[in-house]
């Protein structure tokens, strides 16, 4: 919220410090955070990294260990009934009763809540208009979701927790589910998202947070996230029999490797670094096949920072 | 909207959720019916009850008027409670503003009115065609025993829920808890030919003094079949059945491990 000469940045959520075990095992180690009004917040990592035990205790399910949480300016750990008028949930596993008609299950979730918004426009924001007298058991994986969405949208919140929206839909499914999303944005929800794709994040998020092993291992902007990597491209081409690594490594200054018959090296300056290469090549008489430049991606941030490789995306291993 | 309409608008989700699940509709309410004509085609004549020869008829129906409310009101209910649990619904209530309480008085409202639909059913289809007399003591009885066998059993439902982690795991051991107590109890065997251990048995358990209480009210002229002993054993499992639901009931998926 702003006024005309005064901007007030308005923190819907505010984390600080927050610790979180079970048993003997410490999951959250001390994190501390804010989601802004009308921002959408991403919140990365993969699984076991800790999204959901910290969007459980944003949303009142769990208790915590140590730190201060504030949603709404309250502690979640003591919601009241006015408190939960004010927040929307959508969970990561929800099996809507498949018997009722989607216009139903929006309309008994309305009575929940003290302001709710109409239930017809409500559907019409999740697009299932067509659908509003179909039962719930004869929907697609994708709209079930979005029957879901709407549930958690009914009470008009003034911040809507989406647990991995899209984790199991189809990619046209999870298309949809961000053309929603963004809908939402647009109105001007506080939307805090967490998810494991980080094009997702990418594409609806205004800022990101990457949770690693209960920790958080960055946050900022996608494009702050990019430059975190630095301005390392990497270079590869076919190895080819009789090639001299060892020379290729003093002609170019730095580590050369070899791997699954990739030559792969890491490069700041690829204009300058691929001038170096040509002329080695040229005099050496050495065939670059297959020779590639490539800028790393903010899935690359992520495997990188997540500490683990989420599937194999990139051609090449560095 | 008041928490009492809601109450009862969730109470009409429920009874609408109920007509629309084949399962529930015929498990409930059109097997016992079936059971009903199936017992008094097998055993015609008479039996012995109280000292005295009563119509088997009779006895069947008050028999299976007994097991149709331990059906409703524990099995089903048990079955409704845990589906929805593990679905995450009870979890997604949770997260809403609406009171817990709602939700289980309209899971206990909408038990009762299956149960006094399917018990009406059934006393008419008794007097239909079984010549059983719908006396004052008679309706006494049984309005008294359905009340006190959909508290006791709704009671000890919501507490199973809390080893009964999902609805396979519920629709097993509630027809079979059942079915079980339907033998001990004297509502499918008349208990003139039980062996006097098993009905000694079956009188630890609630629904042999239902079962004998209702028996009582349709087959000894004059009696409402209400005895302290009958209605005390019934109170005394519901009570504490309700307080263990009370302590240790979950509103969370009992299998997922939570991160």
């Amino acid at each position: 919220m702003s006024t005309s000469n005064v901007k007030v940045v308005n923190r819907v959520v505010s984390v600080e410090g927050l610790r979180k075990s079970y048993g003997d095992r410490e999951r959250l180690h001390g994190i501390s955070f804010e989601v802004r009004a009308g921002e959408i917040l991403g919140f990365l990592g993969t699984n076991g990294a800790g999204k959901t035990t910290t969007i459980e205790i944003l949303e009142g399910y769990r208790p915590y260990n140590g730190g201060s949480v504030s949603v709404l300016g309250v502690n979640p750990a003591h919601a009241t009934r006015a408190w939960r008028n004010r927040i929307g949930l959508v969970l990561q596993e929800c099996e809507l009763d498949p018997v009722y008609t989607v216009r139903e299950t929006v309309t008994i979730f309305s009575r929940y809540f003290r302001r709710a918004t109409d239930v017809a426009a409500t559907i019409e924001a999740v697009g299932l208009s067509s659908k509003a007298n179909d039962r719930v058991g004869q929907l697609s994986g994708g709209q079930k979701r979005r029957l879901d969405v709407a549930v958690g949208l009914v009470g008009d919140p003034e911040i809507l927790f989406l647990d991995e929206p899209t984790t199991g839909l189809d990619p046209i499914a999870r298309r949809e589910m961000w053309t929603m999303i963004e809908g939402l944005r647009d109105a001007g929800k506080t939307i805090f998202l967490t998810t494991h794709y980080m094009d997702e994040a990418e594409h609806l998020a205004d800022r990101i947070i990457i949770l690693r092993d209960g920790e958080i291992a960055a946050q900022g902007t996608a494009e702050e996230l990019s430059a975190t990597l630095g301005h390392q491209t990497a270079i590869t081409f076919d190895a080819v029999a009789g090639l001299n690594l060892d020379e290729l490594r003093v002609v170019m200054g730095r580590p050369v490797s070899l791997v699954d018959g990739l030559v792969h090296f890491e490069s700041a300056d690829v204009q300058h670094d691929l001038r170096t290469l040509l002329r080695w090549a040229r005099k050496g008489h050495v065939t670059l096949a297959n020779l590639q430049a490539v800028q790393p991606s903010l899935d690359d941030v992520f495997v990188q920072l997540a500490g683990e490789s989420v599937g194999d995306r990139r051609e090449v291993e560095p | 909207m008041s928490d009492l309409s809601l109450a009862l608008a969730q109470t009409r989700y429920a009874v609408r959720g109920f007509l629309r699940d084949p399962t529930a509709l015929g498990f409930t309410a059109f097997f016992p019916i079936l059971l009903l004509l199936l017992f008094n085609a097998i055993f015609k004549g008479s039996t012995n009850f109280n000292g005295g020869h009563v119509p088997a008829p009779s006895y069947y129906t008050a028999s299976i008027i007994g097991y149709e409310i331990m059906l409703v009101s524990f099995a089903s209910l048990l079955v409704r409670v845990t589906t929805n649990r593990e679905r995450g619904l009870l979890k997604r209530f949770r997260g809403t503003p609406m009171p817990s309480w709602v939700y289980l008085f309209s899971e206990i409202a909408r038990t009762l009115i299956v149960v006094v639909t399917t018990v009406a059913i059934l006393v008419a289809v008794g007097a239909i065609f079984y010549h059983v007399h719908l006396a004052a003591h008679l309706m006494i009885g049984l309005v008294t025993y359905t009340v006190a066998g959909v508290f006791s059993f709704s009671a000890l439902a919501l507490a199973l829920t809390r080893v009964t982690a999902t609805a396979d795991a519920a629709s097993a051991v509630g027809p079979l808890a059942a079915t079980i107590l339907a033998f001990l109890s004297g509502v499918f065997i008349p208990v003139a030919i039980m062996p006097s251990w098993m009905l000694n048995l079956g009188k630890v358990f609630p629904l042999e003094h239902m079962a004998r209480g209702l028996q009582t009210a349709f087959l000894v002229p004059g009696s409402t079949g209400v005895t302290g002993i009958d209605l005390g054993v019934m109170l005394l499992w519901g009570v504490a059945g309700l307080v263990v639901a009370v302590s240790s009931f979950r509103w969370e998926p009992l299998a997922s491990g939570g991160r």
